[in-house]
């Protein structure tokens, strides 16, 4: 199947490629003009769009595409910038699909997506999306993520498309290990809040193969999937593993997420409502949806598409850190 | 009365959030070619109506004000088009791309008896009003020079941006330009955006110079006013404003009399920075805080406009000065 990947660049954009093409499938990535395209050169793509999905020309992508792999989006910048790349883009990507024969499109949304405060015990995709009116207490990449989902999921209902929602949680592996949940770097510590709390994760080659299987399965067809490789790994765990693996020394300082987060809500609640330039950590429901102490599953992958990770946590840290497990 | 408002980016979440607080006030719509853009604002400040054609909005909607905060290459015609639809504009900084075009928007101003307003909001900071009134009282002595600079970590490119604020503080202290001399320079030689720029100027009541660099660090923007009796300096981007002056008696002894005096104001002044962040102050916006209720304030009244079109087609045209010596 011939599928257009946009972000096809970016940290999980070319293991996707890496995985699509494993599986026979022929691929059209979608890149930035100005982008160093060498290493999905180095996998075999030869079929390029050099296109900016905000300000560039999108009408010829399309052409023979019979999926669209939407991965590109703003992980980074203010939150202007966030929505800018990541919502309007995927407004104009809509747009110009839509005059196209092109029926099938995967979205790489996030758990970012999800309404935290709400959620007790095991988040899945039965749990609650975050709504309008928590919605802009949170970061700009939730503010963003969640319009892009919500933008999507319209235009795919009024054009009939087969929409596939896919939310990874955290997506680690080489050079990828500092998780924001991973807790705050200061002087010679680490602090480290909700050291127990498990995080939603997913190595990069786990999560690249749910993509690419779910491209051309009909039984994902209209369904949304949290990608996680399991019921996730406790913070303080990670954090281990990650020091570790990089070779630091620092002191790791836990302090419970209880405490933590009744100290927040007591201090900053109040302020965290009229104030968008308090840390994260210091805004109730951001600190929530880095460290509240849920689990999680992949049951649902499971027993839809037959999906495992194909790749244990032992077999990841040694994949992330070059390291013998 | 009705406001709208066209662009719903970066700046427009200012606007609409200041506009939340203005009594008698009703923001009834915002319009952006991007729908997500328009809806996601409108629905974040509680705002009814949203567009994606401004044309569709000002006939449905009919404002008394449109706020135009779009990309400066669109201003212009919006402008136009929002006062031949009989609303009042404030136009975000530049107001136009060219000083023709600001003509155009400030005859058809005033031929419809309609406000035009640049949202030169630098000016309605805290420092430099407070080192207009020192000067209004006569303590400050007259204004000899003015120097800006602004160092930012930011892209290359952005001076353009910049330009009209620096430009409004130079017109506030030394008045209209008579002459300018510019540098731009690209540090790394390559051909893309200057990311470093000076200027020197000539101006009616004395002279200035202004800073721009990518490349300097930490990010401030620094006002400093020379005046005969006094010195004024500021970190726009922040709530330093210290004052130094003449004072009577030894020299030795007033100059650490000032450095005592400056070390409290900085320390209050930082504290001040600091809890700003934490109360949800405009922060870097406090002039723009300042400029749009006075703005409404005298529509309501019919009273003269914070920012007058004199004003505005001196800076403009300081501006302009500015950037044809880039283009040359």
């Amino acid at each position: 199947m011939k599928t257009l990947v946009t972000g096809a660049n970016g940290f999980l954009g070319r293991r996707v490629v890496a995985a699509l093409l494993a599986r026979g499938h022929s691929v059209r990535a979608l890149v930035r003009p100005a982008t160093n395209a060498s290493a999905l050169e180095q996998l075999g793509v030869t079929d390029f769009i050099r296109a900016d999905l905000v300000t560039g020309h999108l009408g010829d992508s399309f052409d023979g595409v019979e999926a669209v792999l939407h991965l590109a989006a703003a992980t980074s910048g203010d939150e202007h910038h966030q929505f800018a790349a990541t919502v309007v883009g995927t407004e104009r990507l809509l747009t110009a699909m839509t005059g196209s024969p092109c029926k099938r499109l995967i979205l790489a949304s996030s758990f970012a997506v999800y309404d935290w405060s709400c959620i007790k015990g095991t988040l899945d995709e039965r749990s609650p999306v975050v709504s309008s009116g928590t919605l802009y207490a949170r970061d700009g990449y939730c503010i963003a993520k969640s319009w892009q989902e919500r933008v999507t999921r319209r235009v795919a209902a009024s054009s009939g498309w087969e929409l596939v929602v896919l939310r990874p949680g955290f997506i680690w592996g080489k050079d990828h290990t500092g998780l924001a949940a991973c807790g705050q770097p200061l002087g010679p510590v680490q602090i480290v809040v909700g050291p127990m709390s498990r995080m939603p994760m997913t190595h990069v080659d786990n999560c690249a193969d749910l993509f690419a299987r779910v491209v051309d399965n009909p039984r994902a067809s209209g369904e949304t999937f949290n990608v996680v490789d399991g019921p996730g790994e406790r913070i303080w765990t990670f954090l281990g593993d990650h020091f570790r693996g990089i070779g630091h020394t620092r002191v790791r300082i836990p302090i419970p997420y209880a405490l933590t987060y009744v100290a927040v809500k007591t201090l900053f609640g109040r302020l965290a409502e009229r104030s968008p330039k308090l840390p994260g950590l210091l805004v109730p429901c951001q600190l929530e949806a880095r460290v509240k102490p849920l689990t999680f599953t992949n049951r649902k992958a499971a027993e839809l598409l037959g999906w495992h990770p194909p790749l244990s946590y032992r077999e990841c840290l040694v994949r992330s850190f070059d390291v013998q497990g | 009365m009705k406001s709208a408002l066209i662009g719903a980016g970066r700046i427009a979440r200012q606007h609409l959030t200041c506009l939340q607080g203005l009594p008698g006030v009703t923001v009834a719509a915002v319009c952006d070619r991007s729908p997500a853009a328009a809806e996601s604002a409108a629905e974040r400040h509680g705002v009814r109506a949203w567009f994606t054609d401004h044309h569709k909005m000002l006939a449905e909607i009919r404002p008394d004000i449109v706020h135009i905060t779009t990309p400066a290459s669109s201003h212009y015609q919006l402008a136009l088009d929002c006062l031949q639809a009989g609303a009042h504009v404030i136009v975000e900084k530049p107001i136009t791309e060219t000083f023709d075009q600001l003509e155009m928007l400030l005859r058809q101003g005033a031929d419809r008896q309609k406000a035009v307003v640049e949202d030169l909001n630098c000016l309605f900071n805290r420092a430099p009003r407070e080192i207009a009134a020192r000067i209004a009282s006569g303590d400050f002595g007259a204004v000899t020079h003015v120097e800006v600079a602004i160092c930012i970590d930011a892209e290359p490119g952005g001076i353009l941006e910049f330009l009209p604020h620096m430009a409004s503080l130079v017109h506030q202290f030394v008045g209209p330009h008579r002459t300018v001399h510019t540098l731009w320079r690209r540090t790394d030689g390559s051909s893309g955006p200057a990311d470093e720029f000076r200027a020197q100027i000539d101006a009616a009541q004395g002279t200035a110079s202004l800073v721009y660099s990518v490349n300097a660090q930490p990010d401030a923007f620094w006002l400093r006013v020379y005046g005969r009796k006094m010195l004024a300096t500021a970190n726009l981007w922040e709530t330093r404003l210290t004052f130094n002056r003449v004072r009577p008696g030894v020299a030795a002894f007033g100059s650490a009399l000032d450095r005592l005096e400056e070390g409290r104001t900085i320390r209050q002044a930082a504290r001040r920075t600091l809890l700003g962040k934490f109360l949800g102050s405009p922060g870097t916006y406090e002039g723009l805080f300042e400029l749009l209720p006075r703005t409404y304030r005298a529509l309501a009244e019919s009273a003269e406009l914070p920012v007058t079109p004199q004003q505005i087609r001196e800076v403009s045209c300081l501006v302009q000065a500015l950037k044809s010596e880039h283009a040359e």
